[in-house]
């Protein structure tokens, strides 16, 4: 009985001090010329990596604009919320950050189906929201006006990787395998619609679920049909297992990759079967640019880790955001929304933005790099 | 009968109060998060008559939950169906699928009906994920269109709440009615006894089939008001966490009682947005808060709540 | 063929990991949901001593496996234990036990942080060839350690004297009791040899399916699901149902489709156990939770 009773004020007390921290967050209102930032993400659950990277680099670019005072007048304070990369959670944190830390903007989320049922409610709010990290083609194609999208296009990295295997490998067979999550669904549709319209021939089309470990039975699936180069699309882990199992396996082809993989660490756990893989992506960690070592630099001292793609693309989204509320002059929805939606001439990390009327950020880079060694080399920078 | 008039008594007070509530809390965070746990606790009534009353144990309810809302929502985005008979459909389609799991449940017992529960949510999933003509995969469905009934429009948090309210209390009392009748004492002998309700005569198979699809329903139900509530849904939402996270509420609960249910379903879901607060190690707290639960708590919170109520039942149960 | 030689290993994983919670089954009748973390916690604990503290493979090996089994130990002294003695309904341990493991999951994901991690394995990665097939000398390491593993637990079953009062408590409890057999002693052994056989099957897998602070999820569900298959309960059921599960998923992905694989496996796992709900190599039996 005592036992029981000792539980239960456990219980109560666990919930009073969480109703007590949480409600301080709602008073922590801080002076003028403050833009709040949310930030959802997956930072546990299957896809943290991506979620934690996400949220260490927007981190890193809140407190060097800060410090630097790059905003003008203007202080960036930013909040972070994880959401499993579950829908119906992520739809829980942005109502948080919108209702409690009353942020004037939202970053997120990374799974699309989250960013989705986000969008529906900073749609609600009329707050704009920027996703850094997600790649599914129906987001932008709704007419919502308040979704921004500076995660790379992937459209044309599709055309770019295939244009590449026909124009200069002289390929005509190919195969993809990619995942069964919307970022792998996606890149199977515009990698099959790019092939058809280059007249390559896909020959085996296999997918994986998240969380696979083995895929020998796609590879010998694709040994099969007679692939000439194989097109990856999903994140560096499962790249990694594929590229090994196949040379266990004897498959000879080429392999293709897209941005989503392109981390140190896919190198690392790839081993000598990743050697020779061609990925586009949008920046390069060992390239001569000042911003890009900054930020490269900067993320290695400061987390001991090499940066990730979702990682870069939050890090430029900051600055996108500093630049707006600069110009705005105001966290108003609609004057900031205005600003953002014009956003020109930067020269950030990944690419110089540019939106669409869409919302689609049009003006990243894409480069064909290889793995060569523990490094990418840049072979060819396309245009768009 | 004195207590049953105190039972109406604070019956009548509690819905007075609940129904009050969105006036009282505006805050859209909190009234969204009250609706969320309203749907849920529709799923997890249903689940306790299925697992806490019939001892059926399904690690699979995201599955049922999972068809009610693509049911609902791909027949009013491809067909144009409204609302409310999407939901009768919804509620028609899980239940089938009840009957269809039911088939070889009905011979398992223990881990082997976990199995095959964890099987067919699993199945559910996977088949959303790669039937991607209709369900349009991974990505999942977007612009659910709100509901509208008979010309009422439920656009805002408020009104939400107010229909989820309405659902609930139907849900709650048919659960609560099954479980006194007769239906429900079957149910229980079941759990306690299989073969001596057996040699009874208890057409046990028919029964269990019944609770599964039962249960299933009101899962469907749930998934109807969901997929409307949310506006978009995905593959993601119904995942095997998430059926145990169902089965979490109903215990935490107490998952032999229907209160117990709601109390659960409330304070897992409550607890889950409080822990917020502890930003990176909210999950490890999350964790240990259910193990300490079920420990110090066996009958769960309801058999601290309604301790009277389930030292009866308990006697009952006996 | 190939296909059939791929699911080996994978079988053999499977096996072990089931053979865990078919030891904890039978000796405590606990269905202990926490199985999986405990290979992901043996795959970092084996990848922090060789990474970091630079020990060999075997020393790592055994090291990880007395830690793991240690925190199978715990487990059962601090949550199992008082469960049982306040006769908490069987589901309730259940619940505790996915409590567990999402506390350990994200103990790892807090201490290791979210990326894959490389373990290195003593022997190659690249094939050898016999005739047209082909296999790693990994795979033949995870077979044999695999194998090596199930002959130790069946010689620790029927020789030492822990093993002996595991068996007796596991044909009738309460007779066991009376013979003075302590139960929470051999619920304690239970407990330290599952987890220590998890953390076995955890190093073997980990240089070829890497270390992730979620890989238990999907193999503590799979590993489940072929002690189930074998019989719950039943030592050489779980072995049988690990290689079944094995070959199957490779035979379900290669002939049909690789989307589909699992709803194909659990649906033949469902169909199966409808024709034989006891598990494949059981006689029927009335089972409780």
């Amino acid at each position: 009985m005592k036992v029981k009773k000792a539980a239960f004020f456990f219980l109560v007390s666990v919930a009073v001090v969480g109703i007590s921290v949480f409600c301080s967050y709602g008073t922590a209102m801080s002076a003028d010329n403050v833009i709040r930032i949310g930030v959802v993400g997956p930072e546990s659950g299957g896809s943290a990596q991506l979620g934690q990277g996400q949220h260490q680099a927007a981190q890193m670019a809140v407190d060097e604009i800060n410090s630097g005072n790059l905003a003008g007048d203007w202080k960036l304070e930013i909040f972070f919320e994880d959401d499993e990369g579950n829908p119906t959670k992520s739809a829980n944190a942005t109502n948080k950050l919108i209702q409690q830390d009353k942020v004037h903007v939202l970053i997120g989320a990374i799974n699309s189906s989250a960013t989705l049922a986000d969008m529906v409610i900073t749609g609600r709010a009329g707050i704009p929201q920027i996703t850094a990290g997600s790649t599914g083609s129906t987001i932008t194609e709704q007419g919502n006006r308040w979704i921004f999208r500076t995660a790379v296009n992937d459209e044309f990295q599709a055309d770019a990787l295939i244009k590449y295997a026909k124009e200069d490998l002289g390929f005509k067979k190919i195969a993809t395998l990619t995942a069964a999550d919307d970022y792998g669904q996606s890149g199977a549709n515009l990698l099959a619609g790019a092939a058809e319209r280059e007249g390559l021939e896909v020959v085996s089309a296999q997918t994986y679920n998240n969380g696979d470990k083995d895929f020998k039975p796609q590879i010998l699936s694709i040994k099969d049909a007679g692939a000439e180069g194989v097109f990856l699309w999903g994140l560096y882990t499962e790249a990694a297992l594929i590229v090994r199992q196949a040379r266990q396996l004897d498959l000879n082809a080429q392999f293709f990759g897209a941005s989503g993989m392109a981390a140190q660490k896919l190198i690392e756990l790839g081993g000598d079967a990743i050697q020779g893989l061609v990925l586009t992506q949008s920046f390069l960690p060992a390239s001569d640019k000042a911003v890009v070592t900054k930020f490269v630099n900067g993320y290695v001292e400061r987390f001991k880790d090499t940066p990730i793609p979702h990682g870069a693309q939050a890090y430029d989204t900051i600055y996108i955001i500093a630049d707006a509320v600069k110009r705005a002059g105001s966290t108003d929805a609609e004057k900031f929304r205005e600003a953002l939606a014009s956003t020109s001439g930067l020269q950030l990390v990944t690419g110089e933005p540019k939106f669409n009327e869409k919302g689609d950020d049009t003006g990243k880079y894409i480069l064909l790099t290889t793995i060569e060694g523990d490094g990418f080399k840049l072979f060819k920078t396309i245009e768009n | 009968m004195k207590s049953e008039k105190k039972h109406l008594i604070y019956l009548a007070a509690g819905l007075l109060a609940a129904a009050s509530l969105p006036f009282v809390i505006t805050n859209v965070y909190y009234l969204h998060v009250i609706n969320l746990a309203g749907i849920y606790c529709l799923v997890t009534v249903g689940l306790n008559l299925l697992s806490g009353y019939t001892g059926q144990v399904s690690m699979g309810h995201a599955g049922f939950f999972a068809i009610g809302t693509y049911v609902s929502a791909l027949s009013a985005l491809d067909l144009g169906v409204p609302w409310l008979p999407g939901t009768i459909l919804a509620v028609l389609s899980a239940s089938l699928c009840g009957f269809v799991i039911a088939v070889p449940a009905m011979k398992l017992a223990g881990s082997y009906l976990v199995l095959a529960t964890v099987g067919f949510g699993e199945i559910v999933r996977l088949v959303l994920v790669n039937w991607t003509p209709v369900t349009k995969g991974a990505a999942g469905l977007v612009g659910i269109p709100l509901p509208n009934i008979f010309g009422i429009r439920i656009t805002s948090e408020g009104e939400f709440f107010y229909l989820i309210l309405v659902m609930l209390i139907l849900g709650a009392g048919i659960a609560r009615r099954l479980a006194d009748s007769k239906i429900g004492r079957t149910f229980i002998a079941i759990r306690e006894d299989e073969l001596a309700s057996r040699a009874m005569g208890v057409p046990v198979d028919r029964y269990k089939t019944a609770a599964f699809m039962i249960s299933a329903a009101f899962a469907g139900a749930a998934g109807s008001i969901y997929g409307a509530f949310s506006g978009v849904t995905s593959p993601d939402n119904f995942t095997f966490d998430d059926s145990v996270a169902f089965l979490c509420m109903s215990v935490v609960g107490g998952s032999r009682t229907v209160g117990g249910a709601v109390v659960g379903t409330v304070a897992l879901v409550s607890l889950t947005e409080l822990l917020r607060a502890f930003q990176a190690y909210r999950l490890i707290v999350y964790g240990l808060i259910l193990i300490i639960t079920v420990i110090y708590m066996p009958q769960g919170l309801a058999g601290l709540m309604f301790k009277k109520h389930t030292r009866e039942e308990s006697e009952a149960d006996s | 063929m190939q296909y059939l030689l791929n699911g080996l290993p994978l079988g053999a994983i499977y096996a072990l990991v089931a053979l865990s919670y078919s030891l904890i089954y039978t000796a405590s009748g606990v269905l202990n949901w926490s199985q999986g973390d405990m290979v992901m916690l043996g795959a970092y604990l084996g990848f922090t001593f060789m990474s970091l503290a630079g020990l060999g493979f075997g020393p790592s090996f055994v090291l990880s496996m007395l830690l793991v089994a240690a925190v199978g130990v715990a487990v059962q002294r601090l949550i199992l234990r008082p469960l049982k003695e306040r006769g908490a309904p069987p589901i309730n341990v259940v619940i505790a036990t996915l409590g567990v493991a999402i506390t350990t999951r994200n103990v790892a994901l807090l201490v290791w942080g979210p990326n894959a991690q490389l373990l290195q394995s003593p022997v190659s990665s690249n094939p050898i060839g016999i005739g047209m097939l082909r296999i790693t000398p990994q795979d033949l390491l995870i077979l044999a350690m695999a194998l090596l593993l199930m002959f130790a637990l069946q010689y620790m079953l029927r020789r030492t004297k822990e093993g002996r009062a595991l068996r007796a408590v596991a044909q009738d409890r309460y007779a066991a009791v009376l013979m003075g057999v302590d139960t929470n002693r051999s619920d304690a052994v239970a407990f330290a040899v599952s987890a220590s056989l998890g953390a076995a099957a955890g190093i073997l897998v980990a240089p070829i399916f890497f270390v992730t602070f979620n890989m238990g999820a999907g193999i503590g569900l799979k590993g489940f699901v072929a002690a189930v298959i074998g019989g719950l309960g039943y030592i050489p059921g779980a072995i049988g149902g690990g290689f079944f599960l094995g070959l199957l998923e490779s035979a379900a992905g290669g002939q049909i489709s690789s989307g589909y694989r699992d709803v194909i496996t659990y649906a033949i796992l469902i169909i199966l156990l409808w024709l034989k709900p006891s598990g494949l190599f059981l006689r029927r039996r009335q089972q409780k939770l």
